[in-house]
């Protein structure tokens, strides 16, 4: 492992200032779960280690006239237990539940799970310096890609690996961004970027800033979300491909619909196509199956990947299917 | 030479590497003995019975010692430099560096010339503490001139592939064998089936990586070392560092698994007493969870194609398999036991290549290649029963066999295969199954399907394994035995056998084993140590009750004939009244007593002594994900006498798990860019977790085998393992109408497999 220092600041305030002040790289850490094992390899090289732990206000949820704030530091298992989201968003907690495992879930935070490194195994190996880490290669494009990006790759082709953000992107979520300068909103949807925006990041975070909390609207009259997660195993494995959707089906037809996917893309993956083919219809299998084959125009499969296509059907069909009323 | 070595020991013969073994297996003799009617077991009050483990208050207590917790004064840390590329000219090796650094103690150079896979050994360092090695480690310099390579097996056959051995070309026959004529079987076949079937590399993955601790006093050698075969690595050892057998001890306490990856002499292990001989103080060396990925071997991928030719009531008429494995540097597994004995046919051909890659060497795993020969021959006997419109059981069944069809031709001493047919078939439900492959069962996406598989293992034990039973006066009772404990419950064993011959419980009996200092015992491989061991210390034990007799009878003044023993006292047969008890006859002993004990021979010249098992098990598939689930196995095991029953069906449970594991997730992924693994932690390399594994049902169907030792007993941490995954992808096969005829069985396998039948129709 290499030597890091580590600071403990006690508010938001003198987090953003240390964050602004210093000169070195630095990595945030919220429950540690990986970034200690990112450490240990020498895949992050940060010499500054900042412990969010001990900031006042960054942890709990709260309920506030127009929806439900989440502190960043709030633990996944909190999330899951929460009475408000489990009535007002199963989605999200559906998402929650299938992360990760019960232990990591006791430690793992809101905010560490939506600012979370990639899994692609390129990258985690710190022998190999790709396009993400400043080389000039994608590994996975030529190489083994059986977990990679059919949508939205170009010279990285990761996916991003959270459960929550697309839950959340799907609910109409917004991100509260800490900075010296006082917090700045944005929908979470905006917070990710492609690698064609940036490939080194996967996030809007500039430096001096960080992600403070989420905000999720209160749900509509009538509104339902599902969560599916399609994985290999059990437990303790990230999305296949995951299909977060949240909408309002009227006199049976779908007057509104939001459809994130998981696991297909390096950033949450709006299905944006399939979402207008569905408006209008009945969540039956013949419509999904509609918006599938329009949505999956725009994927471009690599070698190993191609399955997917076939699991963001299945995935978009059983969470489709599960917000009818 | 790992794999001769293992699979002469695990076919229970005398070898060199069983040492003290005499020899039992001698060639056949011209008269095979007939099959005769089975003889009962005796009644046991412990033995067959569960009995809790002896020592399991220590290791759920955390006082048990693993190797990982040995801690000796002045112990420094020994790491090791891993070469990154797949294969390379070591130009120079620079330790200076290193050397300099205060805290390091020790280095070495490791590699000369060329190395041949990531993950080889180059340098190793010693130092005060983990970091201070870690940094000496990144301080030595190394100059590589990076050579061409090789890491895809099917690329390694082309003939410009880079040749990964200056020995040998990349392809090299492993294995060769014929009875019978094999094309004028399938012109008398009224079916004929041909399909290639794969399996991927399964890794060992033991939760206890693999390690040692060496410390010199004077010209004596202490080795503490995570092994399943204490007595090899000392040897090993001795003539790695050229000094007597004698002046090295190895010390195995406790132990968290191995699963044939901890078999022999481990190259750090070396490396441990070499830099503690530079040193002059001991030394750890502890392999990282990477290391197990890249370092210490893994069940070598096969692609067997089969041929299978039979009459349209089910009689087999020929077999053909032609296989390409893979073990890296070391050759890959020969697979062809099943396909050869399993099943009654007269006519059956074997041609198996292994090709080599710049990927570190194999090393057995659980029953090596029969656990790859039972996927693909199970595989193809299910085809053919589709093919025939057959009950795959009744084909199974319909060529069933009861004499070795291989190479001796002689009768199974005993042979319960059919018992656990039928005790199998009843549990899970046989009659449930699809009577077609793939007719609708089940609802929505998902279908159900059952699938049977058969099993065949060696495990007959090694004669001339020793252990003494030692008696006290003050009625302590001590078993000592140089096998090792490698988490199957050796110890627990060992005291149910003691104790039910010298009518005391098993917590009664102090177990001493996991030293070389102890009366030799082979390898724990090759499900022999339960059929080594046992007898070994039963035949102690007898020869201890004996003496006790002889000193009761002179208390009791009677002969010793007239002495029985029961109720923890001597009495006489024919005056009841006469009676000592157990604490009285001790104390007439005046002193300690040992007493040896020795497994003995078996008619290996008339019979042949293999275990069986058919596995069961019943699956869910979703078409529309690929996903796999196993609801339900059943695994009936004919392993001779079960010892004890509770850590035996722990044995069944492991091996069911890990089969299920290896057909459903575990893959060692390379990359042919970089020529390195890309999965080598537990994130990407996926183990089965506990919500995939469901309601596993052992059966043991005790036949005694009055021949193969003195407590009918048979190995069975092998033959748990070998059907395994067979079973699961026949299920499927029962489930979806397709034999996905690779493992593991992901979703994009099986999700590719339904695209295939879908283009047949």
């Amino acid at each position: 492992m290499r030597e890091f220092r580590i600071a403990e600041p006690r508010t938001a305030d003198e987090l953003a200032a240390l964050l602004n002040e210093t000169r070195e790289p630095v990595a945030l850490m919220a429950g540690g779960t990986d970034l200690i094992d990112e450490l240990k390899s020498g895949v992050e090289k940060a010499g500054l280690v900042v412990d969010l732990r001990k900031v006042e206000g960054l942890a709990g949820i709260a309920r506030e006239k127009d929806g439900l704030r989440i502190g960043a530091m709030t633990r996944v298992a909190e999330l899951a237990e929460d009475a408000a989201v489990a009535r007002d968003f199963p989605s999200l907690r559906q998402a929650a539940l299938s992360l990760a495992t019960p232990q990591l879930r006791n430690v793992g935070t809101v905010g560490g799970n939506l600012c979370q490194r990639p899994r692609c195994w390129y990258y985690r190996d710190p022998q190999v310096v790709c396009r993400k880490k400043g080389g000039f290669n994608c590994f996975a494009y030529q190489g083994r890609n059986k977990y990679h990006a059919i949508f939205g790759g170009d010279s990285c082709f990761i996916v991003y690996p959270s459960d929550l953000a697309p839950a959340l992107i799907s609910l109409g979520a917004k991100a509260a961004i800490g900075t010296a300068k006082g917090d700045q909103a944005m929908p979470l949807e905006q917070f990710y970027i492609l690698p064609e925006v940036d490939v080194t990041r996967e996030n809007t975070l500039a430096k001096g800033q960080f992600l403070k909390s989420v905000w999720v609207p209160a749900p509509k009259a009538g509104q339902r979300s599902a969560y599916v997660k399609l994985k290999e195993r059990g437990t303790w494995d990230f999305a296949l491909v995951s299909a977060a959707v949240s909408g309002v089906v009227k006199d049976g037809l779908i007057a509104e619909i939001a459809i994130v996917m998981g696991g297909v893309a390096p950033i949450p993956w709006r299905l944006k196509k399939a979402e207008d083919v569905l408006l209008g219809k009945p969540p039956s299998e013949a419509a999904v199956r509609q918006a599938a084959d329009e949505a999956l125009k725009d994927a471009s499969p690599l070698r190993e990947n191609g399955y997917k296509a076939d699991l963001v059907f299945a995935a978009l069909k059983e969470a489709v299917l599960a917000i009818a009323p | 030479m790992r794999g001769k070595e293992y699979m002469s020991v695990a076919r229970g013969e005398a070898t060199g590497a069983a040492g003290q073994a005499k020899a039992a297996a001698a060639k056949p003799a011209a008269k095979p003995a007939e099959p005769q009617p089975e003889p009962k077991a005796p009644e046991y009050k412990h033995i067959g019975k569960p009995t809790r483990r002896v020592d399991g208050r220590e290791v759920v207590t955390g006082r048990a010692k693993f190797t990982q917790d040995v801690k000796l004064q002045g112990m420094l840390i020994g790491k090791i430099l891993r070469s990154p590329h797949a294969a390379a000219e070591v130009v120079s090796i620079d330790l200076a560096p290193a050397l300099a650094l205060p805290g390091v103690m020790a280095a070495l150079k490791l590699a000369e010339g060329k190395v041949r896979y990531a993950g080889q050994q180059v340098a190793a360092v010693a130092a005060v503490d983990e970091r201070t090695a870690e940094k000496a480690l990144a301080l030595v310099k190394v100059d590589y001139r990076t050579l061409p390579y090789v890491v895809d097996w099917e690329r390694a056959r082309d003939a410009a592939a880079p040749q990964v051995r200056d020995d040998k070309p990349n392809v090299e026959k492993l294995n060769e064998y014929s009875r019978g004529d094999v094309e004028k079987g399938f012109a008398e076949a009224d079916v004929v089936v041909e399909a290639t079937y794969r399996t991927g590399v399964e890794i060992h993955h033991p939760t206890e990586t693999h390690g040692s601790v060496a410390a010199w006093e004077g010209d004596h050698l202490v080795v503490y070392d995570s092994t399943q075969n204490i007595h090899g690595v000392r040897d090993g050892l001795a003539r790695a560092l050229k000094v007597p057998a004698p002046s090295v001890t190895v010390i195995k306490d406790y132990m968290g698994g191995g699963f044939g990856s901890k078999l022999s002499l481990g190259d750090y292990s070396v490396v441990a007493a070499d830099l503690a001989r530079q040193a002059g103080r001991p030394v750890k060396v502890l392999l990282s969870r990477r290391d197990n990925a890249v370092c210490v071997g893994y069940r070598p991928s096969s692609h067997q194609t089969y041929k299978v030719g039979a009459k349209k009531d089910g009689t087999l008429v020929a077999f053909s398999l032609l296989n390409y494995a893979s073990g890296g540097t070391a050759p890959g597994d020969d697979v062809a036991e099943p396909v050869v004995d399993v099943y009654k046919c007269p006519n059956c051909k074997v041609e198996e290549h292994t090709v080599f890659t710049n990927v570190g060497a194999q090393r057995a795993m659980r029953a090596p290649g029969n656990t790859q020969g039972a996927f693909g021959l199970e595989g193809v006997m299910d085809e053919l029963a589709a093919a025939l419109d057959m009950d795959p059981l009744e084909l199974r069944r319909k060529n069933y066999s009861t004499k070795n069809q291989g190479d001796t031709g002689l009768p199974y001493s005993t042979k319960g295969l059919d018992k656990c047919y039928e005790q199998g078939a009843k549990a899970i439900g046989w009659e449930r199954r699809n009577r077609r492959p793939g007719e609708r069962s089940g609802t929505g996406t998902v279908r159900r399907g059952l699938g049977v598989a058969t099993s065949i293992w060696w495990g007959a034990g090694v004669p001339g394994t020793l252990a003494d039973v030692v008696l006290y006066p003050d009625m302590s009772v001590e078993v000592v035995c140089g096998t090792q404990d490698i988490g199957c419950g050796t110890r627990t064993h060992m005291a149910v056998v003691a104790a039910e011959t010298l009518g005391l419980e098993p917590k009664e009996i102090t177990i001493k084993l996991g030293n070389t200092e102890f009366p030799w015992a082979p390898l724990s491989g090759g499900s022999l140590t339960t059929p080594s061991v046992a007898p070994a210390v039963r035949d102690a034990a007898l020869k201890a009750a004996e003496r006790l007799k002889a000193v009761a009878a002179a208390r009791l003044k009677v002969e010793s004939g007239d002495v029985v023993m029961g109720g923890r006292k001597f009495s006489s047969k024919t005056d009841p009244a006469k009676s000592a008890s157990f604490a009285e006859v001790y104390r007439d002993l005046r002193r300690e007593t040992s007493f040896h004990g020795e497994r003995g021979g078996m008619p290996g010249d008339r019979y042949a002594f293999n275990t069986f098992g058919a596995h069961f098990a019943e699956v869910e598939v979703d078409v529309e994900t690929g996903r796999v689930r196993v609801l339900k196995y059943v695994a009936a095991q004919d392993s001779g006498q079960i010892v004890n029953k509770l850590t035996a069906e722990s044995q069944v449970v492991g091996g069911v798990t890990q089969g299920l594991s290896a057909g459903l997730f575990e893959e060692r992924v390379l990359d042919d860019a970089t020529g390195n693994v890309v999965n080598p932690n537990l994130r990407d390399y996926k183990i089965a977790t506990s919500l995939d594994i469901p309601e596993i049902k052992p059966i043991f169907v005790d036949v005694f085998d009055p021949r193969i030792n003195n407590l009918g007993t048979k190995g069975l941490g092998e033959p748990a393992r070998v059907p395994s995954s067979a079973a699961i992808a026949n299920a499927v096969f029962n489930a979806i109408g397709v034999h996905v005829r690779e493992i593991p069985m992901t979703p994009p396998r099986v999700l590719a497999a339904l695209k295939r039948k879908e283009s047949a129709s």
